[in-house]
């Protein structure tokens, strides 16, 4: 694609020159677009206790509409977002989070 | 057979602190004439609700932890049902949640331990190294294994 070096890692032309060099194993293979590898923040910090008092932990799951954040956008693993889910639903119930924004 | 429960509730806002300490004897008599135990009990105060509860935009949330039989929580549910201070409970059944965190949580320590030992190092986390997380000692791992394999 190009032939600049400065390109490098695995971000431009990483697949055409694959065979010549390393440069496309370079650790995760990246495609032309930039796209962040989504990481579950709950596998990444280690919380292994989702509860339903901690609204601080909460919250960022739940955005302006009050609706669960799919786990395609947070990147949440399947695990935690099974978890998640039933820490909001609880939330709910006890009006420490809303079901919906007025 | 002995169990353990999270309780929490919404007093109205209109309650006195009295009938809120009277509802908490109230369970306190049901707890113990249906041996059970209360092992702690939290006000978490005044708090505003999330979303209208009846008229109510305010309620003083009370949290008991209860050790217990079913039958006892049910008999609980009930009379926080009939009261009328009380606006919303909400009873969980922990033991079980609580028993899986522990087990996770040794499993993963005892995880990192043996991946620093595989690594020459010493299986506790020394003072001296550093500001580091606990957090990145696996991720980097799993990283470094691609890096150095390719680079190095």
């Amino acid at each position: 694609m190009n032939g600049r070096k400065t390109f490098g890692g695995g971000a431009g032309g990483g697949r055409g020159r694959a065979g010549q060099n390393q440069a496309g194993k370079d650790g995760q293979q990246r495609r032309p677009m930039f796209r962040r590898r989504k990481i579950c923040k709950f596998c990444a910090d280690k919380i292994d206790d989702i509860n339903y008092k901690d609204t601080r932990l909460l919250m960022p799951f739940v955005p302006e509409r009050a609706k669960i954040l799919p786990r395609r956008i947070s990147g949440t693993c399947a695990l935690h977002q099974r978890k998640l889910r039933v820490a909001i639903l609880r939330a709910r119930q006890l009006a420490l989070i809303p079901y919906t924004a007025e | 057979m002995n169990r353990k429960y999270e309780l929490v509730y919404i007093v109205s806002p209109d309650a006195t602190d009295d009938q809120v300490a009277e509802l908490h004897t109230l369970i306190e008599e049901i707890v113990q004439r249906m041996d059970g135990q209360i092992e702690k009990t939290e006000n978490w105060g005044r708090r505003r609700l999330a979303y209208e509860i009846g008229r109510h935009k305010e309620g003083t949330y009370v949290l008991e932890l209860i050790n217990g039989s079913g039958e006892l929580l049910k008999e609980i549910d009930r009379r926080l049902k009939v009261s009328d201070l009380v606006i919303r409970q909400l009873a969980v059944r922990v033991d079980e949640v609580h028993e899986i965190v522990e087990r996770t949580r040794s499993k993963r320590s005892e995880a990192s331990r043996r991946r620093r030992v595989a690594r020459g190092l010493p299986p506790d986390r020394q003072p001296s190294e550093g500001q580091r997380g606990d957090s990145d000692d696996d991720r980097d791992d799993r990283d470094d294994r691609f890096d150095m394999g390719d680079r190095r």
